[in-house]
Parts: C-alpha cells; structure tokens; sequence
C-alpha cells in the first residue's frame, strides 16, 4: 500500500484547513454562524447515521434526544449558575439517561417499524411536556439568555470551540464504528440470528450504541443552546427533523462521513433557499424523494464513483510506463 | 347550563368535583372521537397488512382528501355527496399513480423498508407545503352534514355527529364486505397472510398491491373528510391524525383491520377521560404513555396475530 495520501485525504484536509483559517481568511460573521450551525447538525445527523445507518436502529426521535441535551443543560446553567461546561456534560448524560430508558429499553423488545413510531412520538409528547412544565422550562415561549459558554464570548470564539467539539465527536463516532463494538452491532444489522449464534449480545450492543447516540446528540445540544443563548419548542417541529434527515439521505445512509457531506449541502442549500420562503420546506421533501428515488446511496455514491474514474486514469497511465 | 355546572367543569384537576354528567358527555364525545379515529386508521392498517409499508404520509393523504372535498364544495360549487364522491375518485387515482410511479421501484430495492418510509415522509411534507401554497394557513372547515341537535337526558348531540357515527359505521361494514366476500378483497387478505401461498394460486401481487394502495389512500381520504367536518383543518392538522393513527394501529394490532376498529375506540375515550380529568394539554403523554405500556406488554396488538 503506497498510496497513503489519495485524493480524499487531500480533500478532507484541504476542507478541515479551510474551516480552521476561514475566520481570518474572510472572516465573515454571518458566514461563521451558518458554518457553526454546520457542526451542530453534522454532530447531529452523524450521530442519526449511527444509529440508524450503522446498528439499523430505525430511530425517528434524535431530534428529541438533542432538545433533552439542550434543555437539560440550559435550565442548568440559567436557573442553577453552573458551568455551561460542566452542565454540557451534564446534558449529554441527561439525555443518554432519558433515551435509554425511555427508547432504548423499550427498543430491544421491538424491531423496524415498531422502534421508528415510539421514537416519533416519543420526541413527538416533548413538547407538550415542555409547555406543561412552564416554571422551569419556559414553555411555548422557549428559554431564553441562556449563558454563553464563558463571560463574553464571541462568534469567533465559539466557532472555534464548536469546530474543536465537532472533530472529537466525529472521531468518537468514527472510533465507535471500528471498535469491536461497532462491527457487533453492524453484525446483528446485517444478520441479527448469525450474529447471536456468535455470542453478540443482542441487548447490550444495543443499548450501549442508543446510549452513545445519544450521549452525542445531548452534548451537540448544550452547545447548541449556549450558542444560540435560546431554546424553545420549536426546535422540536418538522423542519430540523427534516432537515437532519434529508443530510443523512443527502450524504448516504450507513457511510461515515456521508452525514457530514450532506450537513454541508442541506445546511448552506437551506440558507440560500431562505428566499423561497414556503416553498423551502416543499423543496427539502422533493430533494428527499428524489434523492431516495434516483440516487439511494447519496452523496457517498458518487465519491465512490469519483474514485473509481481516479483509480482508472490512475492504471492507465501508469500501465505504459511499466510495460 | 347552571352555574354550578360550569363551576365544576373548570375545576375538571379535581376528580372528587366531576358530575356523573360530565363523566357521560365525555364518553358520548370519546365514542365519536374514537368512531372517527376508526374510519383514518382503516387506510394505513390496509396498506400496512397488504404491502407491508408504514404509510408516513398518511395525514397528508387525509387533508389533501378533505380539502379535495373542500375545493368541489365551496369553488365548484358541487353539492356534498357529489363532492366527497369525487374526492373520494381522485384520491383512488393518485394512490394508483404514487404506488406505480414511487412505491413499486422503491419495493424493488434491498433496503425497501427505510427507503419507503423516509420516501412517503418526504412526499408527505412536500404535499403539506404545496397546500400550504396553494390555500394558505388559514383553518377551514366543512359545513356540517345537518343542523340542530337531539337532546337525550342531560346529554346532547349534534345531529351531524350522530350522522358521522353512522357514516362511519356504514363504512366499516362496507370495507369489512369488500375485504370479505369480493375477489380482489379476498386476493388482499390472501396476500396479507401469505404472499407466496397466494402467488402460487395464481393471484397477481403487482396488481392487488396497487389497487389495496388506492383503496386505502381514497378510503384516507374519505376519513380526512369526516375529520374535517368535525374538526377544523390546515394543512398542518395531518400530522396529529396520522400520530394518533399509528398509536390506533399498533395499539390495535399492525395490519389488521378489526384491531384498528377495537383500538379507535378505546383510545378516544381515553382521550376524553384525559381531557377531563387531567385537562387537554396532557393529551399527547397520555397517548405516548398507553403507547409505551401497549408495546411493551402486548407489541403484537389487542387483536394480535391476525392479518387484516
């Protein structure tokens, strides 16, 4: 193997070094907040994939799981004056508690369709949970001048530190799918009755990717709320659940970087489309059915086929040269 | 009504306060509520114990039916029943055209099952915001079939909703004949409980497929319909139905028909009772709380085991 530095490497570090100088390169603060909201939704959508992609856990509610982190961490830092630090962590815990018991357990008796409805309406009551409890949450009306992450933080600053939670997360998740674990749980997707005959054992493997996923999402949550500074239920509605799912469709379902190629389409595509006003919504659903319907491997697909054309040129013209 | 009444309903927190009569007036509303709930979960129990997809746009099919009927009655000027007939029709043939265009390419495709789902969520939403489009935010209503109510005791009911009972009722027999005792019902059933068994019979799946997809998306939006005459409508309002069809369904059993009926029921009262004794903002952990307990005591359902 002498090909240690192909062309996506290149790409994927070309991009990375991009991001790291874009604040001093242009430098544009409205751009860097669409690149910030970026990173939320690619710690979000990746996370969905590993769920969904990875262990086949057909999961509708990851939208929930980052309102819990967020909320979580929110009512912490604002009505208790902990660390938004500390109170992220927090958040990712609280929400990892909440999904294992309340999906992830419930989950291991289910299978497919079964798994997608409880978690649908599980993120689905959150709302009315949240306008129910008004005093600590907010209700309808949302949380608002939540604490940024430390005193006088600016964009650059979080852009920074978010960009930084960004690439660990994404090489906790891409350390979760090589681990043992990962290839278990990609097992018993792929062929559960095999896969247990091996010794996988069905329900830890499962929890412990729920737990995971939503460790994650809760964590991209507290950084979400302590950057935007607000949450509200709204946050709960059809567009981000939408919006995640047409990123993780966008880039290829059960691909590692696939969730992040299509945060960067659906994330930036959003906000040009903010012109089509309505219309924007209808455009995110025809791109879903269009993509399932013509491209199902996404975004993923075609850089696989990319490196195919690459690899041929490659051989072309390497192959007069040794003979 | 007499003050004391009033006084008691607004103090519904407290189940000491409440009348027997509240207690009927919520059964009576429950039972119409669940008879309704019935009629929109026949559509997504039919094409899920045909084809084996989990309609995700199914509340978008019942407002589009219902809005459909809304079009020929208010611009068209048509009366009721020639409305509702020709919604009723044009639904048919778009569940034709979706299943053709869409649905049998994607069942084609190994992983068919998500590929479905996230496909008819997608649609679903794009459907939403082209009504939204088209007729904007605004609620509408369809007048109500009749006017004035009957008063039996302390209880009353509109006539209107005694005649959606009745509806509804007339429509489940209905269905329950067609899946019974016509040929392409009992092709349904036959390939509902076992798809190469009735293949080797010489039933044509492709075909009976497409036609259980029109059936259940008319008779969709025949219950957005009946929905719409009771409740008012946007085209945001399908996202409510569909969640409490899918809980209706599983509670009743995935796929099978009777279940669904059975479950309808139930639930609207038990959506009464909550309203009442815990007040309406409670409704959906209510929903989400007997959905947990039904999946984790009896996931197969109350009619559990049987197909449509």
């Amino acid at each position: 193997m002498r090909k240690h530095l192909t062309w996506k490497k290149i790409a994927v570090l070309a991009s990375l070094i991009f991001i790291a100088l874009y604040p001093f390169l242009h430098g544009n603060s409205y751009v860097m907040h669409i690149f910030v909201l970026f990173f939320i939704w690619a710690i979000v959508a990746s996370n969905w994939n590993l769920l969904m992609g990875y262990a086949g856990i057909f999961s509708l509610g990851n939208i929930g799981f980052l309102a819990i982190g967020g909320y979580t961490s929110g009512i912490l830092a604002k009505s208790f004056g902990i660390s938004p630090w500390i109170c992220i962590l927090l958040g990712g815990l609280g929400s990892m508690v909440a999904v294992t018991l309340f999906l992830g357990f419930p989950a291991l008796r289910l299978s497919g369709i079964y798994i997608a409805l409880l978690s649908l309406i599980f993120a689905d009551s959150l709302p009315s949970i949240l306008t129910q409890t008004r005093k600590i949450t907010g209700g309808s009306m949302g949380l608002h001048d939540i604490p940024p992450l430390f005193p006088g933080m600016e964009r650059i600053h979080a852009y920074y530190i978010i960009f930084a939670a960004f690439l660990v997360i994404l090489f906790v998740i891409y350390r979760i799918i090589h681990s043992s674990s990962g290839l278990a749980f990609m097992a018993l997707r792929d062929s559960q009755d095999f896969a247990t005959s091996l010794g996988v054992s069905e329900y830890k493997e499962k929890l412990k990717v729920f737990a995971w996923s939503a460790f994650l999402t809760g964590i991209a949550g507290g950084f979400y709320v302590h950057y935007l500074g607000d949450i509200s239920p709204t946050t709960l509605a059809i567009e981000p659940f939408l919006l995640a799912i047409a990123m993780m469709e966008m880039g290829g379902i059960g691909r590692f970087p696939g969730a992040v190629l299509g945060a960067v389409i659906i994330v930036f595509g959003n906000e040009f489309l903010r012109l089509a006003g309505i219309l924007r919504l209808a455009l995110l659903g025809a791109v879903i059915c269009l993509i399932i319907l013509f491209f199902p491997g996404g975004l993923m697909q075609l850089v696989d086929w990319l490196d195919l054309k690459i690899a041929r040129i490659r051989q072309r013209r390497s192959a007069p040269a040794t003979s | 009504m007499p003050p004391s009444a009033s006084s008691s309903r607004r103090a519904g927190i407290l189940p000491g306060r409440l009348t027997i009569r509240d207690l009927i007036n919520a059964l009576v509303s429950g039972f119409i509520s669940g008879a309704l709930y019935a009629s929109m979960a026949l559509g997504l129990t039919i094409i899920y114990g045909v084809i084996h997809v989990f309609n995700f746009g199914h509340g978008i099919v019942a407002v589009l039916g219902a809005y459909g009927a809304w079009l020929f009655l208010t611009s068209l000027g048509l009366g009721m029943i020639p409305s509702i007939l020709i919604s009723c029709v044009a639904m048919f043939f778009f569940g034709l055209l979706i299943y053709k265009a869409t649905i049998h390419p994607l069942l084609q495709k190994p992983n068919w099952e998500f590929s479905t789902i996230i496909f008819l969520l997608g649609f679903g939403i794009f459907l939403e915001n082209m009504l939204l489009q088209a007729f904007g935010p605004r609620v509408k209503s369809i007048p109500p079939f009749f006017e004035g109510a009957i008063e039996i005791a302390f209880v009353r009911i509109n006539w209107h909703e005694v005649s959606l009972v009745l509806i509804v009722i007339a429509f489940v027999v209905a269905l329950h004949f067609f899946l019974k005792k016509t040929w392409i019902g009992q092709a349904m059933r036959a390939v509902a409980q076992e798809m190469d068994g009735a293949r080797v019979v010489g039933i044509n799946i492709n075909r009976t497929f497409s036609l259980a997809f029109a059936v259940a998306i008319a008779a969709t939006g025949f219950s957005g319909i009946l929905l719409g005459t009771k409740y008012y409508m946007t085209p945001h309002i399908g996202w409510d139905w569909m969640v409490k069809g899918f809980v209706i369904v599983v509670f009743g059993g995935l796929g099978s028909a009777t279940g669904a009926v059975y479950g309808a029921f139930i639930l609207g009262i038990a959506e009464a009772m909550a309203t009442l004794y815990l007040g309406a903002l409670w409704v959906w952990p209510v929903w989400f709380f007997i959905f947990v307990i039904i999946l984790l005591l009896r996931p197969q359902g109350i009619a559990g085991g049987r197909t449509l």
